[in-house]
């Protein structure tokens, strides 16, 4: 099956470091997950704003093993949930703070987008977020 | 919310549905039992149990498998119909599924199928092969299962990080301690020694061993995440006018139920600390006409600690934010307060799939039935509040169910 345009599209701001947000041209709203119609009024009038790419990291978990097939190698990897200011949330890879080390996340922590690589985009398409500075 | 809604069925009336008998065979590793040799077993046992021969069921409910397509197609197919010699007779046999709450849910399909006569007897059925299953396997093939695949199955997610995230934001948002965390897992490790069936029977368990326990998915360590198992169980409900021609005397009824699916995948979840719980809580608490503390024991869905602490909370057993200490008190134990997933759960009796929410169920049955070994028989049972929850914690399903006395 050809890749719906929701979701090539968003792989395609990924790819070039940028966060994409579906917004609803008809009742201005963001989707998060995207969806093929609005779930706030219906319309299928759907677009994209590109994210601030700052939140709030809701909770997160570092997984050291058992990864899915295809995974392994990248174990151990951080996985979190962003509540991103534009008030839409998702899930994303959490940069380690030293190599293989999480441990100066908590849970409600300031977090930043982090663009990555075409690469890095294409191997693993889903956002990565690390901590605000400061 | 406002809101009234209540069931359509009185108390004792001719209609209304009732639990009459359980079956369950041992939870563990045994890759030599078939998958339809156990459901066979299962069935014969729940049957006995209502006092009732497969010729006096109309209606078989299938609880779906997750080990294999080919099982699953046999569910779905009516094998047990003919495995049973119902064939012929048989109204309909079909499969309800949401998950880890099928039990709920399937309990909401008899109960109204018996209420409104589309069903007179009907058997509800579960059967897993987890603990045989390829682990590897099982891992992908849950990767894919309550996960957009197109937007998180690249981030490497898979059940254990699930339960990982639900658990670091309760303990965030409760500050409840590794410790407090992990004595969850025991409460019910102590309840798991006192059933034959449970898959880490007779195997005692501390905080200091789980804590000591492999780190699998931080804050989780290997003891604190569910042991895949295979198990089946079994239970017939029958309505209430049917139960008193067939000379029974005693049944569970349900008083009421509620439920909340709050996501699809955890990441749109709007708290993990509190999840579909409070309000599934206040619809079922609306209908019942009794409250927390009326209930004689609980059996909510564990497949992860911190599952069990946001749904005491949530149902109102505990105090906000306290969950876990309720469990490091020792209310839940064998002869605490309010007696916890009295067959030892998913965590200590066994992850059995879409099971674990039914061996829970049919514990609380069994045990409202006062049919439960006397060792871990709670003592003039009256009253059951069962809790599950399926996918990625997608819903919070609620039954809350009473012994009944059937008069002539
Ligand atoms: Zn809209």
């Amino acid at each position: 099956m050809k890749t719906p345009a929701i979701v090539s599209e968003f792989r395609e701001g990924l790819a070039q470091g940028k966060l994409l947000i579906q917004h609803c041209q008809d009742c201005d709203k963001p989707n998060m997950w995207p969806r093929y119609a609005c779930p706030h009024c219906q319309s299928e009038n759907l677009g994209w704003l590109q994210s601030k790419g700052e939140g709030v990291l809701h909770s997160f978990c570092v997984l050291r093993q058992g990864a899915p097939a295809g995974y392994e190698e990248d174990l151990p990897y951080a996985i979190g949930v962003v509540k991103l200011d534009e008030g839409v949330q998702l899930l994303v890879r959490l940069e380690a703070n030293r190599p293989d080390d999480w441990s100066d996340y908590l849970c409600d922590d300031r977090v930043s987008f982090v663009a990555v690589d075409a690469a890095e985009a294409e191997r693993r398409p889903c956002a990565q977020f690390r901590r605000s500075p400061g | 919310m406002a809101e009234n809604w209540q069931l359509h069925v009185s108390p004792g009336a001719d209609n209304d549905p009732v639990f009459v008998g359980v079956g369950e065979i041992p939870t563990g590793k045994f890759p030599d039992r078939s998958f339809i040799e156990a459901l066979t077993k299962v069935a014969l046992l729940a049957l006995k149990d209502a006092g009732m021969v497969p010729r006096d069921i109309d209606t078989i409910m299938l609880i779906p498998c997750l080990h294999g397509a080919a099982d699953q197609a046999d569910l779905v197919f009516s094998r047990m119909v003919e495995e049973l010699g119902i064939h012929g007779s048989a109204k309909s046999s079909y499969m309800v599924h949401s998950g880890g709450s099928t039990s709920d849910n399937a309990t909401r399909a008899a109960h109204g199928l018996i209420a409104t006569g589309h069903a007179q007897n009907v058997l509800v059925l579960q059967c897993e092969r987890w603990g045989s299953a390829d682990l590897n396997e099982m891992i992908t093939m849950l990767a894919k299962n309550g996960i957009p695949g197109e937007w998180e199955l690249p981030t490497g997610i898979q059940f254990n990080a699930i339960g990982a995230m639900i658990t670091r934001r309760y303990m965030h948002a409760s500050g409840s301690t590794a410790e407090e965390m992990a004595s969850v897992c025991v409460t019910l490790r102590n309840w798991a020694n006192l059933n034959e069936n449970a898959m880490f029977y007779h195997k005692p368990l501390t905080v200091e061993q789980i804590l000591a326990s492999r780190m699998v998915a931080d804050p989780l360590h290997s003891y604190e995440c569910p042991p895949m198992a295979d198990g089946a169980c079994a239970f017939v409900m029958t309505s209430t006018g049917n139960a008193r021609k067939r000379g029974l005397t005693t049944a569970v009824r349900v008083a009421g139920s509620g439920g909340c699916v709050s996501h699809y995948c955890l990441s749109q979840e709007a708290d993990q600390a509190v999840l579909g719980w409070p309000l599934a809580a206040e619809r079922a608490w609306n209908q019942s006409g009794w409250g927390p503390q009326d209930a004689d024991i609980a059996q909510i869905y564990d497949s992860y600690a911190a599952v069990t602490t946001t749904g005491l909370e949530g149902i109102g057993i505990a105090a906000k934010g306290e969950g876990a200490r309720w469990c490091a008190a020792g209310h839940g134990n064998p002869g605490g307060k309010l007696p916890l997933n009295t067959n030892g759960g998913l965590l200590s009796a066994g992850h059995t799939g879409v099971g674990g929410g039914t061996a829970l169920l049919v514990e609380g049955v069994r045990q409202l039935l006062h049919r439960a070994p006397s060792k871990r028989q709670v003592e003039n049972c009256q009253r059951a509040i069962i809790g599950g929850s399926g996918g990625s914690y997608m819903d919070a399903q609620i039954l809350l169910l009473e012994r009944t006395k059937l008069g002539a």
